[in-house]
């Protein structure tokens, strides 16, 4: 890590970064009827993006005004291409100036972006594939574009998806710029297409209107972060990720805030580089999932003490549970340079509200409820407690204004403080819907307008507090994981066929998810059932990037509903309850023909 | 064993939490049971130690310590 560091200090090759405050121009904080507006007006400033390189040395500087000359001219080559308006184009989010001119330059042009993942795994290949295919299929793009790297990836999954046309940004700024006059989207029309929902097998892509992405930053940046002309951003998060691109990109860009990026891989490669530049360029605002927090105090060891981080206002953390006891200790670690723990901001919020749903006043502590474990898991109440059969919650704050959430009960009706239900926010960041997915959006939004949020939680004086998840959905790292997806990729395998493989999360005492997958095995040797698990365990890695436990479990044992569909919920029940118990590996090593499982 | 691979192990030790036995024919995803993070860690020190950069798209074609060692021998050739 040194060694990354001090390199990191080595003068950059990109002259200087954007400065923070605009003198000449008023900020405005999302004072505007769709992007391509605020990007107008941001233009006549002097901030905008800066891109860091993977050691940390400044890599390029897009000024807003750039950014909107280079995205005027993007639409341009865009529309030589015969592009209708209101037609996808699918584009991979790598962090860096090519990304955002197309982008923006959809916004120009009257055309869907939709943002698409890029690797991030070792040996990763086959299923980022049919992930970026069932992305552009569900998505009906026809016009793919990507980095130079990753053609050969995309073009596999273009065609899979029967996506006519595959660009590199290369070869679309080599395009001749389209006469015709630039109609960028209008306030009533649509802005892009965010994929955060759904899983490889079927993705769903959100549809966001200018309303709703216009709604929302300008909630995050006047209610949420409360912007002053002295903030500046600092972003690590991927931006095909909705609390990246929405998050610290589109609301800092309707702000006039200045960002500095680093790549996600990165990050993930270098944690404390995220800090490092932070001190270096004074950053006041940040954000990421707990994880983040925890990975970067872990690796900054003595370093710490060079480091400024007392500017830092907004900590910002969101996309997974918010755990209290990771924020104490990279608080402890990092109070050395400054750091103070009331800069901490906790929210909730999700793509299908476009993100953001609610924050806690940036100007107090974090607070933590601390809540009996029984009475939360068998009453669905809250009650406060001590010790050890006690839980700590962090309070996510109240909704932001002209958002309405409601906790209900299983029957529907509004629960008041301290009753644990399933949480609805109605909002005008709301999703058109998910694109071309009638069923799929009927299914969480209801004719009341209320979107079932699938998460549970309860209020403590009108702040909502978030407890867990009632659908299956497994949240490792600030990312969901579909336990669909892990079991498609285990029952690939020979001899396992569908149906015989159960994915779900088990919450371990530090509040972590743990990935837990059932096998129904017909082994009946040591060595082969040892096989099949490493085997899993492999597939499992390659779709999913998680460890996982790989629990072997005796034929028919998983329960199924009437409708034939695997019921997971069922499955975990039983195998926590004890129910459904591991083979005996001594019965195995025996060769015995009993497939009994062992109490 | 080639010199990177006997390299590539040395460097992937610390992270070899199992004891499984590493050779050039390891998946480093798959045998050593860490994560898509810690994963990464490896990667940067392997950068790091060779003085070269992986990128993502080679990374996801990469699966065992002899996949990986042909990526590193083509790179330190390059510079």
């Amino acid at each position: 890590m040194q060694s990354a560091l001090k390199r990191s200090t080595e003068a950059g090759t990109a002259g200087s970064v954007t400065p923070t405050s605009n003198r000449s121009l008023a900020q405005n904080l999302g004072g505007f009827g769709t992007l391509a507006e605020g990007l107008d007006y941001a233009a006549k400033g002097v901030t905008g993006f800066n891109f860091y390189s993977p050691r940390g040395q400044l890599q390029s500087v897009l000024s807003y005004a750039e950014l909107r000359r280079q995205s005027m001219s993007t639409a341009r080559k865009l529309l030589s291409l015969g592009l209708k308006r209101g037609d996808r184009v699918a584009v991979v989010a790598e962090t860096g100036p090519e990304f955002m001119a197309v982008f923006f330059g959809c916004q120009y042009a009257g055309l869907i972006a939709c943002p698409m993942p890029y690797t991030m795994y070792i040996g990763g290949k086959d299923s980022y594939i049919g992930r970026v295919a069932g992305m552009i299929a569900a998505a009906k793009a026809q016009t793919v574009v990507t980095g130079e790297d990753l053609l050969g990836h995309i073009s596999e999954g273009a065609a899979r998806a029967g996506a006519g046309r595959v660009l590199t940004h290369a070869e679309l700024q080599a395009l001749p710029e389209a006469a015709a006059k630039l109609e960028p989207f209008r306030a009533n029309e649509d802005a892009y297409i965010q994929y955060s929902s759904g899983s490889t097998s079927s993705p769903k892509g959100v549809l966001i209107s200018q309303k709703a992405i216009m709604s929302n930053t300008r909630g995050i940046l006047r209610d949420g972060m409360r912007i002053t002309p002295e903030d500046r951003a600092f972003s690590w998060l991927p931006l095909y990720h909705d609390m990246g691109l929405v998050g610290l990109c589109l609301s800092a860009a309707m702000g006039q805030v200045s960002v500095d990026f680093l790549a996600t891989a990165s990050f993930a490669r270098r944690p404390a580089l995220w800090l490092k530049l932070m001190s270096d360029n004074k950053s006041t605002i940040t954000y990421s999932p707990s994880f983040g927090y925890d990975l970067a105090a872990r690796r900054i060891n003595g370093e710490a003490v060079t480091l400024d981080l007392s500017r830092l206002r907004i900590a910002g953390i969101g996309g997974d549970m918010v755990r209290a006891d990771v924020l104490e200790g990279f608080a402890a670690h990092l109070s050395v340079a400054g750091f103070r723990s009331d800069a901490f901001l906790p929210s909730y919020g999700m793509a299908e509200t476009t993100l953001a749903i609610s924050f806690i006043d940036p100007d107090k502590p974090i607070r933590v409820d601390t809540i009996d474990r029984h009475a939360l898991k068998h009453e669905g109440r809250a009650v406060p407690a001590r010790g050890s059969h006690a839980r700590s919650f962090v309070v996510c704050g109240r909704p932001m204004e002209g958002s309405t959430v409601e906790i209900r009960d299983e029957h529907g009706a509004v629960l008041g403080p301290r009753a644990v239900g399933r949480i609805f926010v109605n909002t005008p960041s709301l999703m058109t819907g998910y694109y071309n997915n009638d069923e799929a959006t009927a299914a969480v939004v209801g004719q009341d307008g209320f979107l079932d949020t699938g998460d549970m939680g309860y209020w403590l004086d009108g702040e909502i507090v978030i407890t867990g998840r009632a659908k299956d959905l497994i949240l490792h790292n600030g990312r969901n994981i579909w336990p669909q997806d892990i079991e498609w990729a285990a029952e690939q395998i020979e001899p396992l066929r569908d149906g015989d493989v159960a994915a779900f999360a088990v919450e371990n005492d530090a509040g972590e998810d743990e990935v837990t997958v059932l096998v129904q095995c017909r082994a009946r040797d040591l060595a082969t059932v040892e096989a099949l698990r490493h085997e899993v365990s492999a597939a499992v890695h390659r779709s999913a990037g998680v460890e996982c436990r790989v629990v072997m479990v005796p034929p028919k044992s998983l329960p199924f509903t009437s409708s034939g569909k695997l019921s997971r919920a069922a499955a975990k029940q039983k195998f926590l309850s004890g129910e459904i118990a591991e083979l005996s590996l001594l019965t195995l090593a025996a060769g015995s023909d009993s497939l009994e499982a062992v109490h | 064993m080639t010199d990177t691979v006997s390299q590539l192990c040395t460097l992937l030790e610390p992270f070899n939490t199992n004891g499984t036995a590493l050779s050039a024919a390891t998946d480093i995803s798959a045998d050593l049971n860490i994560d898509s993070v810690t994963v990464m860690d490896f990667v940067m020190e392997v950068e790091d130690h060779f003085d070269i950069e992986i990128p993502l798209n080679v990374l996801s074609e990469t699966r065992t310590v002899a996949d990986l060692a042909k990526v590193v021998e083509a790179r330190t050739r390059k510079g």
